[in-house]
């Protein structure tokens, strides 16, 4: 599971009405691809980040990497920052080659556990846990 | 011959066994993948140049559809029911990721590395024609997507306006089939198409290829889309051959989007057969479009030496190839 991914996920059971995130993550195995060894196209990375900047929940980024061991990311967005291609680069980084091989992804709002193995999330769940809705 | 679905839940059917199998069979592999950039192409995405996407692969099984996701340079999520088929996509994204860091620490050498699994070698084969430098770009870097295991009719788990866009391929009809009392079609269909609403951005889009078994399942499908708010359609390519018949569910926000025309018949048959559809046509056209597809396939010696290398990749027995591998034989009929 990359940060980008882990960036967008909520648990979406009827109990946590609606919110459900930030996961909050306990990592046992994590993995860190180094940049260089998994191919890069720089163009392609910025333009990347540029286009999903504004989804991305940047305070949620950043709490998921510091509970990855990953310290180094500033606490808030700017202006320079933004328009830094190294700055992007290294954001691209971060998001794509940060992998929680294994652990745990855990509910804020009702404390329901989703395992991780292999790099995969288990989000599998229950009929009679799932949101109701009007059919 | 009876659907997968009519079998049972969609993560039994695809068990290890059949995951292994789906995932090494070439045909599979050429007709997903078909499939695959077929609603690339009805995706109408932003050229990658100027942004990559970021996509929603919803049923992503083994992986097949993910992998031409990369090969346009895009970064993707999929999600599946089956473990067994994620596990394979996990291998083979594993393989490529330390196929790619030992091309690297060779890059001294022209190093063509024949990797374990045999798509790579089918790929070569068949899309030679057609490979860009993007693709061969992207054959160079390790997978962009990730995986969920996960059950699509219990609604998707991300934040909403997440996805520049989703693609599903083959997967949409297991919703038709309830696996345990608890289980209502209608109320899945509509808490998935009411999901995948909510983590859309605007002004994306879903392409979803499916196969219903009946008329009214495909109608089922586009209803429940449709109620939940999506604008779309459904395009149905060659709709006259039972085979090649392929229904691509298309949903958008724009009220003011018309379906394109589906690919049929005669758009394969060349400029000298514009317009001839009647029911003639089912199998002619069958012959035409693999004469189209597989470009002079034949059965020539290439073809042969590919398949046997191919056969042996997948670990059987096969002869060794000498002078007389595909000698021209005394005509027999």
């Amino acid at each position: 599971m990359r940060l980008l991914t882990h960036n967008t996920l909520r648990n979406n059971s009827a109990e946590a009405n609606g919110k459900g995130y930030p996961l909050k993550i306990s990592a046992v195995e994590v993995r860190v691809d180094d940049a260089s060894e998994v191919g890069t196209d720089s163009e392609r990375e910025i333009a990347f980040v540029k286009g999903i900047l504004d989804m991305l929940d940047w305070k949620i980024l950043v709490k998921a990497a510091a509970e990855l061991g990953l310290n180094t990311l500033p606490p808030t967005l700017n202006e320079n920052l933004v328009n830094d291609d190294n700055f992007l680069r290294a954001l691209y980084h971060v998001l794509m080659n940060v992998h929680l091989v294994k652990g745990m992804l855990t509910c804020p709002d009702t404390g329901r556990e989703f395992p991780v193995t292999d790099g995969t999330v288990d989000f599998t769940m229950e009929e009679d846990e799932c949101e109701n809705v009007r059919y | 011959m009876s659907r997968p679905e009519s079998t049972g839940h969609a993560s039994i059917f695809y068990n290890e066994k059949e995951a292994k199998k789906y995932d090494s069979s070439s045909r599979m592999i050429g007709v997903q993948k078909e499939i695959t950039e077929r609603a690339i192409e009805l995706l109408r995405l932003p050229a990658v140049s100027e942004k990559p996407s970021f996509i929603l692969d919803v049923g992503c099984g083994s992986g097949l559809s993910g992998k031409v996701l990369e090969e346009h340079g895009h970064i993707w999520v999929g999600c599946d029911i089956s473990r067994d088929m994620l596990n394979v996509a996990n291998e083979r994204m594993e393989n490529k990721r330390m196929d790619v860091q030992r091309r690297h620490a060779d890059s001294s050498k022209d190093h063509q590395m024949e990797t374990h699994s045999d798509d790579d070698d089918d790929d070569n084969a068949s899309s030679d024609e057609d490979e860009e430098d993007e693709s061969s770009n992207m054959r160079n870097s390790a997978s962009t997507g990730d995986l969920l295991h996960h059950d699509m009719g219990t609604g998707l788990p991300f934040r909403p306006a997440t996805f520049d866009a989703c693609i599903s391929i083959s997967a949409l009809q297991w919703l038709c089939y309830s696996n345990s009392k608890s289980q209502i079609p209608k109320k899945r269909l509509t808490r998935f198409f009411s999901s995948l609403y909510q983590v859309l951005r605007r002004g994306g889009r879903a392409v979803l290829q499916f196969y219903p078994e009946t008329a009214e399942q495909a109608v089922l499908i586009s209803e429940c889309a449709a109620k939940v708010g999506f604008a779309g359609g459904v395009v149905v390519d060659y709709p006259n051959s039972a085979k090649a018949k392929k229904h691509y569910l298309v949903l958008t926000f724009d009220k003011a989007y018309k379906a394109p025309q589906g690919l049929s018949d005669s758009s394969l048959m060349g400029k000298s057969h514009q317009v001839r559809v009647d029911k003639g046509n089912g199998l002619r056209s069958k012959d035409a479009k693999r004469s189209v597809r597989k470009k002079n396939r034949g059965k020539t010696k290439d073809w042969i030496l590919q398949k046997k290398q191919t056969q042996r990749n997948k670990g059987r027995d096969v002869r060794p190839d000498t002078s007389y591998t595909g000698r021209k034989r005394r005509d027999k009929f």
